[in-house]
Parts: structure tokens; C-alpha cells; sequence
């Protein structure tokens, strides 16, 4: 009996390794995705129905994907990355990881939203904004984001953990704008007001705002947008910070897609981004998400702020991955939580 | 003799090229943080080393404190007494094993929100004006992390409590001791070695956790090892770190083995068991109060969240064929690498166990580096070491499961070494002299009389694998997604709805692994 169980074990064995090499279809696109996949997936799937061309979707945190891509170089079986941080995009063209796009395939995206050499396109962006309870008022002085370093919000903000993506990217254009020694002493003022008490998620920044726990936060747009879709009566609104003469404007952020250097099916790898950056796919993804599509000519959800309603940091891209690390130093410097 | 020198030989080398497969990850590490120079240690040492190690410090021991208590109360207490929903009780205190780190730091963060029951109960119980505690600070990850290590102290004091010789502690009795000085100068030091090797399971559980520590924020080395990866990409600080706590781990495991040699207690053969007493009226009261707290909180409030949640997405329709492919690649990933670990470990303990030379003891602490490296440094090492060595692997499968081998290769090592003590040569030898030859000897005399260890290390690394996350993550092949993977990519998205089912599939999954280990604690 025993002999028959090793049997097994082994024949269970052999079928372990020889299923390993059938895991990945050879015909299809293999993305590695750090977007959600609830917000991925619908425009895959319309770019499958029309091209015929599989998709597989490799989804982890987008950093460690680019870690991943970093290590396997031209062995990896990815053909495009897609990433929620325009930082992770620029660092991995940095590195030498991703395909030069042809100008015309990504034309009708602004140039201030790809990289300088096309390594990489913007396909949707968000703001980053404040939300505030409209049922008090002691958060009426608040004009820019530097505000909330103010000692009359202790204990009433709300921000997230400092290794957020979008924290940094946000703390990377404060720096940039306003410099290293106004950001620090903002991010410790901060640190003072959130008692040591951050939130993991920015959806519970609203939701806090929402039920009074907080009178105030720092989130990207599209977070105040779907809390109240779920809860339309909800007490919160969008504050736009830094706006007037003389304000800096709002911090934007990109989700973008790559094509890998490394990429063997180059042609359709290309096609997909062609899908993503036409009209049809920019309705798709970004607006799954309430975000901002790149392309110009495509509207955006009309619940949120229209672009020509407000001032936007005139950052590159690119900066906020060159920046990182300095921004990852400042954070650590005054102990952000 | 000359024949059993051969064998040793060869067993040597056997077990030799296993741990230096096992060791690929150090190497990994070492040759890494070689990179970094003086003035770089330095910086490292003076900025994170000293919250680190404190952080880590505090966990381990409140973690630790918080298994005893709970562990060592719910053994005695089943071990002890005779009273109804015994078997139920005992079942109550090893399922939370089926629930990963992760999920209960998940579902506690979210029951505590001011929505949440907990939150709801509390805000009932003390006011709107009270906040509700929250668990991203040490004492909240203490909690969850010993909410869900606590059954492996429960598992090994309840073997020993009902191993144990009751003559002594009746002939304390005899000597006029109360029933108190007994439990403390007699029960509880004989049960020093099971204690201090459950505790040693849980603390390296602790020191490798990377799901809860993550999801709460709480700084370990674990985590800022996994951030100074992913966030800087600096990998020479990652292995500069990691290596420091590989230092740490292995002292911590020298000295438990050092303090363990020098603890084994010894008893005739015909040992009488200790027959558990029924319990009074008002003992069956506390007990189950106890029992049932801990019930409570460790499995029946999770698995009442998973349920509900589950339900909300059965309603909605959200629940489609693909969660049994996750089931499928869970438990195939579990199974191939707990029955490969189970035979690679077995040269390893058969090894030390037969020769003891600095050399044994050597593999064999060797073969911990696994379990003592964070997951994602595993992973990142092997990756490295495949690209580099053997491309063909890359990607499938195979290089999936070996790596979850190397991570869970000590607990396998762990389980077995105690079954392999009782394997002396005068066994094998008289085994040999009534002319089996050494395969039928292997087969006849050796295996079964393992075959309990084996069995035990082949569950604890299936349990541990069902539940792997970082390693995983980073290795699994293209569109390969285990049910931790989903419960992790759910979660970060909010999406309870689908977390939920993915984790009470997991722990559906790891039930037929956990009746094994049950059937083997009732037969006793």
C-alpha cells in the first residue's frame, strides 16, 4: 500500500512540473498589472472582443512588478506593464525596461502626460485633493494643502501611511514646488495632527471625514467620488487646494501603461496601447475609476471637477520617479507613520 | 562497519546538497549586502537598527506571552479534564491554524471600524465618545499575530500534557504539595520542551510574518526589508538587513536547542497515562467560558465574517467558476511542496540524529535559513539564482514549489528530528542482523516507525504553504493565481465581497490536513 501511495505522490509529482509549463498560453498578451484588476479588466476584455488577442493578467503591487521586471530583464515574459504611479513607469524607463512607443501611436496623449522618449504613456490621472465634512466649519481656513500642517487640526486630519504611491507622488511635487525645508516642516506638522493615527486606505479617510471622525483629509479625487456614489447623502465635498494667484495648483498623478523591451510580441503589445490611448478604450479605463482620461477629447465623469476648472502643478511626470528617493528620505527623516 | 560508513557517506553527502540548495537564499543575501560598504552599514545601523530591533524585540515577546497564556490554559484545561464538546473544544483550538496572518489581521481591522461589530459593540458599550482601539501598534499586531500562532503551543503542550508521567506529580501530592505547587514546580517544568519548541515555531512565524505586519503598518524587520526592495529598490540595504536578522534568528535557535538538549526528561516504558478527571459543575463553567473566548475570537468571529461576506457575494452573483481554480492551484502548490519537503528533510534529521559532528549540526541549522528570511528575500534570492543557473525553470511551476520547499524545509526538519530520536542504531542494527537488507530495512523498521513524524511534518508544511503569500506573489507563474494571492489582491482593493469567499475556501481546503493531524491526537 505504501508503494502504491508513493506511486502516487510521484505520478502527482510529474503532473506538478509537466502543468507548469501549460500555465501560460503561448498566444496571449501577458500583462503585469498594479491597477486593480476590477479596473483593468473591462478594457481588456473589449480589446479581446474586437482583436481576437488573448490577455492574461499578472496583478501585484505595481513597485513590486517593476521589481520583478527589474530582475528577470530579457527573460521575462511580460509584454507591457501597467502601473497607478507615474513614478514606477518613469523608473523602469530609467532602467532600460521598456520599448520606445512610436510618436504617432501616442499623439493624441499631452507630452507633459507620457515620457520624454515615449517609453511610456498616461492614460488616466487623478488629483490630489482634500475632503472635508460640510457639516462643521473649522477647517474653513484651509486654502492649500501646507494648511493642514496647522496645529488647529490636531486630531481632525486624516492622511494615509507615508508608503503609500500616492502620498509620496503627492509629497514628490510639494518638494519640487515648494521646497525641501517648507515640505518637512508640513510633514511634521502633519505628523503632529495625526496623533500618530494613519489610515491604510483612502477610502477610510473618506469614510472618516464622512462619519465626523475627521474634519478633513488628503486623497486622490476619485475616492470622495465612489463613497458617494455608494452613500449619495454622505456630509463630504472636494476641496481643490492651492489655487488662486500665486497657488501651486493641484498635485496630478498618471496611471500609465509600457511595453517591454524584452517583449517578444511586440506588434500586438503595441496594438493593445494603441486600443488604450483611442477614444474607445480612454472611455473604458478611466472612467471606470472616475479618473481623468489623458486624451484631451475624451470627457470626464461629470460628477467630478472639470480640468479647465482648476489650476494644475506644473511637474513633469518624470520627476516623480527621479525624486523618490529624496522624498523617501525626507519621510523618514521627520518619522512619517 | 565499513558498510555503515558508506552509508554515512553517502547520507552525508545527501543531506549536504540539499541544505546548500536550501542555503541558495543566504548565499543570495550575503552576496548582496557585501555591496554595501562601511559608511553604508553604518548609516543603516545607526537610522533603522535601532527601531527595528526593538520593534521585532517587543513582538516576539508579546507574542510569545500571549501563546503561553493562551496555548498552555486550553492544553491543560483539555488535557486535564473529562467534560462534554472535549473533541469539539480540542478542534476549536487547532482550526485557527487554517486562517492566515493576513485575513486575521484583515478581518479584525475591519470589525473594529466604527461600522464594524466590534466597533458597533464597543461605541454600544462605552459611548460614542470612547474611539474604538485600534491594532496598528504592538500590542494589536501581538494580538493577531498570537490569535493565530497560539495553536501550535496549544498542540505541542497537549501531546506532552498527555505524554506526561503522572506518577511524579502524584508523588508530589504524596509529599503534601497542593494541587497549585504541583502544576507549577511539577507539570509545568516537565512541559519546559514541548513549550519552548511551539514557542520557537511561533516566533520564527513571527520574525518571517509579513501579511499582518504589512497590513498593520507595524515596522519589523520583515516589512522594512520588504520596502527598502520594493520602495527604493534598494536591494544591498534589504540584504544588510535581512542579514542581521538571520544573525538573530539563529542565535535564537541555538540557544532554544542549547536550552532544549539539556531539558529532556526521560521515562520508563510502561507509562501510565494520565486519565483526564471529569470536571465539576462550576470547572465546566470556567472552562468553557475560557475555551470559548478563545473560540471565539481565534475562529468562530472570523469564520461568522467570512460567512457573511461570502453571502453578500453569493447574492450578487459574484462568485464565479475561477475561485475553484484558485482552490485547484492552492492545493496542488501545497501538496507538491509539502511531499517534497517531507523526503528532502528526511536526510537532514536522519543525518544529525545518526552522526553528531559540528558538521550535522551545521546542515541542520542551515537548513532554518528558510523560514528565518523574509518571504519576499527568499523569492527575490531564488529568482536571481534561476535566472542565473537554470532559465529552463523559470516561470513554471517546478521553480514555484521548490522555492515554497526551501521557505518550509525547517518545519518539516523540525517535526521529523523528535520522530527520528527514537531511531537508535540497535533498532536498525536488529533489523540488519534478522537479514533484511538495507532498503527493506528502510521500509520495514525505519519508515514506520517515522511514518508518525513524517505525517506531522507533512501537514504543518501543507498548512503553512496553503497560506504562503510573499513568495508566492513574487514566483507563481504567468496568470497563476493561488487563493492567498486573490484574498491579497482583493483586499488591497477593498473588495471584501471577494476576499472573503477566497479565505473560507482556504481554510475549507486546509480541513482534510487538519483531520489528519486530529485522528493522530485522539488515538493517544
Amino acid at each position: 500500500m505504501k508503494i502504491r501511495l508513493i506511486n502516487g505522490l510521484l505520478a502527482l509529482l510529474m503532473f506538478t512540473v509537466a502543468s507548469g509549463a501549460s500555465v501560460a498560453d503561448d498566444d496571449a498578451l501577458v500583462i503585469y498589472s498594479g491597477r486593480s484588476d476590477k479596473f483593468v479588466k473591462p478594457v481588456v476584455e473589449a480589446f479581446t472582443r474586437e482583436t481576437g488577442i488573448q490577455v492574461v493578467l499578472h496583478s501585484a503591487k505595481s513597485t513590486a512588478l517593476l521589481n520583478k521586471l527589474r530582475v528577470e530583464g530579457a527573460r521575462t515574459q511580460a509584454d507591457l506593464y501597467i502601473s497607478n504611479d507615474a513614478g514606477n513607469l518613469q523608473l523602469g524607463s530609467d532602467l532600460g525596461l521598456f520599448e520606445p512607443l512610436d510618436g504617432k501611436l501616442v499623439e493624441d496623449i499631452p507630452a507633459n502626460l507620457r515620457a520624454p522618449d515615449n517609453t511610456w504613456v498616461g492614460l488616466s490621472a487623478r488629483a490630489r485633493v482634500l475632503v472635508v465634512n460640510t457639516r462643521q466649519s473649522r477647517t474653513a481656513f484651509v486654502k492649500s494643502v501646507f494648511d493642514l500642517a496647522d496645529p488647529r487640526l490636531k486630531g481632525r486630519l486624516g492622511i494615509t501611511n507615508s508608503s503609500n504611491e500616492s502620498f509620496i507622488a503627492g509629497t514628490t511635487v510639494y518638494m519640487l514646488k515648494a521646497g525641501k525645508e517648507t515640505t518637512r516642516q508640513w510633514l511634521q506638522g502633519m505628523k503632529d495632527n495625526a496623533e500618530g493615527q494613519v489610515f491604510n486606505k483612502h477610502s477610510k479617510i473618506v469614510a472618516a471625514v464622512a462619519e465626523g471622525r475627521k474634519d478633513i483629509g488628503l486623497v486622490n479625487h476619485y475616492y470622495i467620488y465612489r463613497h458617494l456614489a455608494k452613500h449619495p447623502e454622505a456630509p463630504v465635498k472636494i476641496l481643490l487646494p492651492d489655487q488662486g494667484d500665486g497657488g501651486m495648483g493641484v498635485a496630478w498623478n498618471v496611471a500609465g501603461v509600457a511595453v517591454s523591451k524584452f517583449s517578444h510580441r511586440k506588434e500586438q503589445a503595441k496594438r493593445l496601447v494603441r486600443f488604450l490611448v483611442s477614444r474607445e478604450g480612454q472611455e473604458i479605463f478611466a472612467k471606470v475609476n472616475r479618473e481623468y482620461p489623458t486624451r484631451g477629447d475624451v470627457a470626464a465623469d461629470p460628477d467630478i471637477p472639470p480640468v479647465s476648472s482648476y489650476k494644475v502643478a506644473d511637474v513633469p511626470m518624470a520627476e516623480l520617479a527621479r525624486q523618490r528617493n529624496a522624498t523617501i528620505d525626507l519621510l523618514e527623516e521627520v518619522g512619517m507613520p | 562497519m565499513a558498510v555503515l560508513l558508506h552509508k554515512d557517506r553517502l547520507l552525508s553527502l545527501a543531506t549536504g546538497g540539499i541544505v546548500t540548495l536550501a542555503a541558495i537564499p543566504l548565499l543570495f543575501v550575503a552576496y548582496t549586502s557585501l555591496q554595501l560598504n562601511a559608511s553604508e552599514w553604518a548609516g543603516l545601523w545607526s537610522s533603522r537598527m535601532p527601531d527595528l530591533l526593538w520593534n521585532t524585540f517587543l513582538l516576539v515577546m508579546l507574542v510569545a506571552a500571549g501563546c503561553l497564556v493562551l496555548g498552555v490554559s486550553a492544553a491543560w484545561l483539555i488535557a486535564r479534564r473529562q467534560f462534554p464538546g472535549r473533541t469539539a473544544a480540542l478542534w476549536l483550538m487547532v482550526l485557527p491554524l487554517t486562517i492566515p496572518t493576513y485575513v486575521f489581521a484583515y478581518v479584525y481591522t475591519s470589525l473594529l471600524e466604527s461600522h464594524g461589530w466590534l466597533g458597533r459593540l464597543w461605541q454600544g458599550l462605552f459611548g460614542e465618545g470612547v474611539p474604538v482601539p485600534d491594532l496598528y501598534n504592538a500590542v494589536g499586531v501581538a494580538l493577531i499575530l498570537s490569535l493565530s500562532g497560539f495553536s501550535y503551543v496549544f498542540l505541542m503542550s497537549y501531546a506532552a500534557m498527555r505524554r506526561s508521567n503522572p506518577h511524579l506529580e502524584e508523588a508530589a501530592r504524596i509529599q503534601g504539595a497542593t494541587s497549585r505547587e504541583v502544576f507549577w514546580r511539577i507539570t509545568l517544568p516537565l512541559l519546559r520542551p514541548a513549550i519552548a519548541a511551539g514557542l520557537a515555531v511561533v516566533t520564527l512565524h513571527v520574525l518571517s510574518d509579513f501579511g499582518a505586519v504589512s497590513m498593520l503598518r507595524y515596522q519589523t524587520f520583515t516589512l522594512s526589508i520588504y520596502l527598502q526592495m520594493t520602495g527604493r529598490f534598494d536591494y544591498e540595504a534589504a540584504a544588510g538587513l535581512s542579514l542581521v536578522l538571520v544573525m538573530l534568528a539563529l542565535t535564537f535557535l541555538v540557544f532554544e536547542r542549547f536550552f532544549r538538549s539539556r531539558q529532556r526528561f526521560y521515562f520508563g516504558s510502561r507509562v501510565k497515562r494520565v486519565t483526564p478527571r471529569h470536571a465539576s459543575r462550576g470547572e465546566l463553567i470556567l472552562i468553557w467560558s475560557w475555551l470559548g473566548l478563545i473560540a471565539l475570537l481565534a475562529f468562530v468571529l472570523p469564520l461568522l465574517w467570512m460567512l457573511s461576506w461570502s453571502w453578500t457575494a453569493w447574492t450578487r452573483e459574484a462568485i464565479g467558476v475561477e475561485f475553484w481554480g484558485y482552490l485547484g492551484n492552492s492545493l496542488l502548490v501545497a501538496f507538491a511542496a509539502a511531499t517534497i519537503a517531507v523526503f528532502a528533510a528526511l536526510p537532514i534529521g536522519y543525518y544529525y540524529n545518526r552522526v553528531r559532528s559540528w558538521l550535522s549540526a551545521l546542515y541542520l541549522h542551515l537548513s532554518s535559513i528558510g523560514f528565518v528570511l523574509p518571504g519576499p528575500v527568499v523569492a527575490l534570492g531564488a529568482l536571481t539564482f534561476i535566472l542565473a543557473a537554470l532559465p529552463a525553470l523559470y516561470g513554471g511551476l517546478l521553480a514555484l514549489v521548490l522555492v515554497l520547499v526551501v521557505r518550509f524545509l525547517p518545519l518539516a526538519v523540525q517535526s521529523q528530528e523528535s520522530a527520528l530520536q527514537q531511531l537508535t542504531p540497535s533498532i536498525e542494527q536488529a533489523g540488519r542482523l534478522l537479514g533484511a537488507g538495507p532498503l527493506e530495512n528502510l521500509r520495514r523498521v525505519v519508515l514506520p516507525m517515522i511514518r508518525g513524524g513524517m505525517i506531522s511534518a507533512w501537514v504543518l508544511v501543507f498548512i503553512d504553504v496553503m497560506k504562503e503569500l510573499p513568495a508566492t506573489l513574487i514566483l507563481r507563474p504567468i496568470g497563476f493565481d493561488t487563493l492567498p494571492v486573490r484574498i491579497w489582491i482583493e483586499a488591497s482593493e477593498e473588495m471584501l465581497e471577494l476576499a472573503a469567499p477566497a479565505a473560507l475556501l482556504l481554510l475549507v481546503g486546509s480541513l482534510p490536513a487538519m483531520w489528519i493531524v486530529m485522528r493522530g491526537e485522539k488515538a493517544r
